[in-house]
């Protein structure tokens, strides 16, 4: 299995509140993998590493199979990013920034960039600085999509922008997967809008990663369970324990990795499972962050 | 690319470029303020007339200075202004683009530098000198354009400097004035004064500011 972004043992410390430790991320080629967690979590530092604009204080950091910061020129040549704020030049026209960037890339694809523009309805001749900020959005992934990159990184991509423009820059994206074999890093705290485009995802909080899974594992193995008869003390399980209430006489169980057979091991330590009920992307979300922070003993 | 960066440079500075071109024109025709003739007049006229010229001359460094600092620190300030994170996801070296930038930027001298020589050439054909006076437009506008290039670089350097460099910069400036200020409170009597020293340094070849002091007469003997 080879890797488009792989990081082992990352570590980096801004100030004294803020860490990222024993970071390791493994993201397929041709994967697209959402990278969710609150605001603060650590993310847009993480994709900094990544890109190379931040220097660990530990660990390896591999993009596209070459060695960051060593090859940052080489991986940005096949990289289209998206930064969190537009950090373009504002006095250029819409034109005029496209044209600088496609200067600095081989590849850049004219007739695709202007396909876009025409889709997007983007006006040639305006100022970035009076661009609304959905325009912004849109023109970023243009510059990105157009450089035909390898791997797309992508921080809070759509993050302020209405459902419409979100949803066509969305689609753009799609698009473009369907053309090719990119893979696509996409940053969020916005759950429900990577349940509906990734294949793998990796939540991160409080700088650390909390979970690194396939999306259809973290949709499906996320389960609230109604319980009557559980002991207080269980020893191992077949599933990851991350929430437990108890109410009345009944037991509340929120478990990682759950599949139907397993309800046999309940029977095993004598409880009945009365319900199990399927949480969606954001409650999971929210009980994988509940767990992380004060995990169950 | 270098073309691309050059025009985003001049769309970023064509005002203060412009405005500077405007007055290196200028500050040449204004040593001829009071021109005319001067192949008769007499030699206490011309000696005015020169001191005049002179000390107009003496504006032509400052002006260097002004265009090194304007273009050394515009030629950063997009940049800055976006925390640089866009030129770092720019798929060049830091070193190649820090090279585009300066190159883009010490290409835009050229405009205060070619107005200063178009000034100096009407300037001076539009005076008659008398014998033993003598026009150097050609040398005024290489050494504006040295003098520039030098302040370019310099402010260009400080503009790109990191935090920390820039307050070890402004460290050193505070120790200078605090020695003197020790020297002098104590009632040293050596003469001494550190800031003087430094300044000498600075200004006497080969200090890198040389190139501002002296003599910058379009008019000399």
């Amino acid at each position: 299995m080879s890797y488009a972004i792989e990081t082992f043992d990352l570590a980096y410390r801004a100030g004294k509140h803020f860490e990222i430790r024993d970071l390791a991320l493994k993201v397929r080629e041709g994967s697209i993998y959402g990278f969710l967690g609150p605001n603060g979590s650590g993310k847009t530092t993480t994709i900094r590493l990544l890109l190379g604009m931040l220097k660990p204080v530990r660990g390896t950091i591999s993009v596209l199979g070459r060695k960051v910061p060593d090859e940052m020129a080489r991986i940005m040549a096949q990289t289209g990013y998206v930064p969190e704020r537009p950090h373009l030049y504002p006095y250029l026209t819409l034109e005029q920034a496209v044209r600088y960037h496609a200067a600095f890339y081989e590849g850049f694809d004219m007739a695709y960039a202007g396909e876009m523009r025409r889709t997007f309805g983007l006006p040639l001749d305006q100022k970035l600085s009076h661009l609304s900020k959905g325009e912004m959005g849109k023109l970023h992934m243009l510059l990105v999509l157009a450089q035909r990159p390898k791997l797309l990184v992508l921080d809070e991509p759509t993050d302020g922008l209405d459902p419409v423009v979100r949803r066509d820059v969305l689609s753009a994206l799609l698009d473009f997967c369907s053309q090719g074999s990119a893979t696509v890093f996409i940053s969020s705290h916005l759950v429900h809008e990577l349940e509906r485009i990734c294949d793998w995802v990796g939540v991160l909080d409080n700088g650390r990663l909390v979970v690194e899974l396939p999306m259809q594992s973290f949709k499906n193995g996320i389960k609230r369970i109604r319980l009557s008869g559980a002991p207080s003390l269980v020893g191992d399980t077949p599933f990851v324990v991350l929430q437990r209430e108890t109410t009345g006489a009944e037991q509340v169980w929120v478990v990682r990795g759950w599949q139907p057979p397993m309800a046999q091991w309940f029977q095993g330590v004598g409880a009945s499972v009365r319900e199990v009920v399927d949480l969606d992307l954001e409650e999971g979300f929210v009980e994988l962050l509940r767990s992380s922070r004060a995990p169950v003993s | 690319m270098f073309k691309e960066v050059l025009k985003a440079q001049w769309l970023a500075a064509r005002l203060p470029v412009v405005l500077l071109a405007v007055l290196a024109f200028a500050l040449p025709l204004l040593t001829v303020t009071y021109g005319g003739s001067l192949e008769n007049a007499p030699t206490e006229q011309v000696a005015q007339w020169l001191f005049a010229a002179q000390r107009i001359g003496l504006l032509i460094p400052g002006l260097a200075l002004l265009v090194g600092l304007l273009l050394g620190i515009g030629a950063w300030a997009p940049d800055h202004l976006g925390k640089h994170v866009y030129a770092l996801a720019l798929p060049v070296p830091r070193s190649m683009y820090v090279m585009l930038r300066f190159a883009a930027g010490a290409t835009l001298l050229a405009v205060p530098v070619v107005s200063v020589g178009i000034g100096a050439l009407i300037a001076t054909l539009s005076v008659s000198l008398p014998s033993g006076l003598h026009a150097y437009p050609v040398q005024l506008t290489v050494r504006f354009a040295l003098a520039a290039l030098v302040c370019y670089a310099i402010f260009f350097a400080i503009s790109i400097a990191t935090r920390r460099a820039a307050l070890a910069v402004l460290g050193v400036i505070c120790g200078i004035v605090l020695a003197d200020v020790l020297i002098s409170s104590l009632n040293l009597r050596t003469g001494m004064s550190v800031a003087a020293w430094v300044f000498n340094l600075l200004t006497t070849w080969p200090g890198p500011l040389a190139i501002l002091m002296g003599r910058w007469a379009l008019f000399d003997v």
